[in-house]
């Protein structure tokens, strides 16, 4: 059966009724986009942070703001060429929008996987230093003389499961273990699944017991209802004490003395080292109260030559505000705040001092990579490197929605934007490739088609046109 | 909708002229967002001002709203008191206040 109206008009409407249907769609994902666009002012509006100005890089979304320009006209063009059957041209502008999309997409990947490397550790007293784990963080535990842990019978929902919770993060070799009667357990696949089935057979056989023992009491009754496995509490004693290195987002917590597991399997032994090794490339002391005091400037951290550049762009920057504007308040200003108090660091040294020449500072670096503390670290000399105690660190994440509201806000839309952008390209696409017949035969209903297609693209465009200054410029 | 060869030759010019001026209205946008204006609340408006126009650039020409059937009309009145709506409720949200001012 052939769908009516394609080509020509519906009398009722004077539309054909792809085009309806388009005008639909995109009337309802307005809506969709007006919803998260509001939700954009209510957490901007609401933030109790220093809410992020000219915080992405401006490039990217620029030049992506051109290529969604460049797509919407070619797409349209297409479309025109098509009316007029230069089919050469419309095949052109078709495969130059489709590209484009692939542009805007690739500079979208580049973007999102600089943030996803970015760090930024907020410390306790407000101060967020931003940068890079050269290492990525992971705390040392070691000396762990024995893991208890618990195989749930029916009542539980986590159960013990060493060989993928624990064992990963164990250095070195894994010894064997002896269980609390003194058998000797190698905990591999075979031993595990061996020793938790004996562990599940006697929870079994204890159950039996424990119904039977009712039964006889003539408790019958209850022994109906006593119908789940119990838990087995199980000690594993290494015949070496373990060390482990793992992320503090795959376990579940430590202290000094023990260590809890995902499975829940707990040890104890000792905390070696939870210090953070980070590559310092921007110090935000907008959130403390007094900026001179923050901790970034504590000797260990970055120290009084830091500070010094940073109190010396601190005064500059409100000295020409002040020169500038003798009428503002400086303390409204968004970007004079984010330009006084949010250091930004390009080198390894403050440059206040590596103006003495060349050398001067490339003497003064040569030693600090020397140090035999940190060879191991030995970072790529761009940026300072500082070596963070756990409690001076409250809170610490790369630049994703875990991170703030902004960035929370920030992949959301940009995310579903991109999605938009990915299911367009494909439908021009698919026009573009498998098409040919109608192309041949029926020009005019692929220029509808065409027309349709482009509808969305334009659309996707649009969005994108509120979406580089409130997210990369505002 | 454009139909007729000269029609669509026609329309052809305008996209061209539209494209340049949102090339030149981006540049715009990124050279006011640049300039301190005395409140922030200025460049925000300012940019979205620039941004309504390069929106209405293209749902007038591109979109062909402009010369449109009243069906897209009344489909689209609908969305706009939606979302207008949507937008109101973040008002009324941020104008809600506890009683207890201290919480």
């Amino acid at each position: 059966m052939d769908i009516p109206y394609t080509v020509s008009a519906r009398p009722d409407t004077g539309l054909f009724n792809a085009k309806i249907g388009i005008w639909l769609f995109l009337a309802s994902e307005v809506m969709l986009f007006g919803g998260l666009f509001s939700s954009y002012i209510f957490l901007r509006v609401g933030a109790d942070y220093a809410w992020p100005i000219h915080e992405l890089d401006v490039w990217p979304g620029f030049v992506n703001t051109l290529v969604l320009i460049g797509s919407s006209v070619t797409v349209v063009m297409a479309w025109a060429s098509l009316k007029l059957r230069k089919i050469g041209m419309y095949k052109v502008y078709m495969t130059i929008t489709v590209i484009c999309a692939g542009i805007f997409m690739g500079l979208k990947a580049y973007e999102y996987s600089k943030k996803f490397k970015h760090y930024a550790v907020k410390l306790t007293d407000g101060t967020i230093l931003t940068g890079h784990l050269p290492h990525g963080y992971e705390i040392e535990f070691g000396e762990i003389t024995e893991l208890s842990m618990t195989i749930a019978g029916e009542n539980k929902a986590v159960s013990a499961a060493p060989l993928s919770h624990v064992l990963p993060f164990v250095e070195g070799e894994i010894p064997t273990f002896t269980t609390a009667e003194g058998e000797e357990l190698t905990l591999d696949e075979a031993g595990w699944s061996a020793f938790h089935a004996q562990i599940i057979d006697a929870a079994e056989v204890k159950l039996a017991n424990d119904k039977a023992a009712l039964v006889a009491a003539g408790r019958g009754a209850e022994a109906d209802l006593k119908y789940l496995l119990p838990d087995t509490s199980v000690t594993l004693k290494p015949a070496t004490p373990l060390k482990v290195r793992v992320k503090p987002s795959k376990i579940y917590g430590y202290t000094g003395d023990t260590i809890t597991f995902r499975d829940g399997t707990t040890a104890s032994g000792k905390l070696i080292n939870d210090r953070m090794t980070l590559e310092v490339d921007g110090v935000d002391a907008r959130s403390v109260p007094d900026a001179e005091k923050s901790l970034a400037w504590k000797p260990e951290y970055l120290g009084d030559e830091w500070k010094e550049e940073f109190v010396h762009t601190r005064d500059s920057a409100l000295t020409h505000f002040a020169d500038e504007y003798p009428s503002r308040d400086p303390s409204k200003s968004a970007t004079l705040q984010k330009k006084a108090f949010y250091l930004h660091i390009h080198s390894p040294t403050p440059e206040g001092h590596a103006a003495d020449g060349d050398a001067h500072s490339a003497e003064a670096k040569a030693p600090s990579e020397g140090h035999g503390e940190d060879a191991h670290a030995g970072g790529h000399g761009h940026y300072p490197e500082v070596i963070l105690e756990k409690k001076d660190i409250t809170f610490f994440s790369n630049y994703t929605p875990k991170l703030n509201t902004f960035y929370a806000i920030y992949f959301t839309l940009t995310g579903l934007h991109g999605l938009h952008v990915v299911a367009g390209a494909l439908v021009l696409l698919y026009f573009l490739v498998c098409n040919g017949k109608m192309l041949r035969e029926d020009p005019e209903h692929l220029a509808n088609r065409v027309e349709v297609g482009g509808l969305f693209w334009h659309f996707v465009d649009l969005v994108w046109i509120f979406l580089f200054p409130l997210l990369y410029l505002l | 909708m454009a139909s007729s060869v000269e029609e669509v030759n026609k329309s052809v010019r305008a996209f061209m002229k539209v494209f340049a001026a949102l090339i030149i209205l981006t540049f715009i946008t990124v050279g006011l967002s640049m300039v301190e204006m005395p409140t922030h609340s200025m460049n925000i408006l300012v940019g979205m001002i620039v941004a309504a126009i390069k929106a209405s650039l293209v749902g007038l020409i591109f979109m062909h709203l402009n010369h449109e059937r009243s069906t897209v009309y009344k489909i689209l009145a609908f969305t706009g008191v939606f979302a207008i709506v949507l937008f109101v409720l973040i008002v009324l949200a941020h104008g809600d206040r506890l009683v207890d001012p201290n919480f």
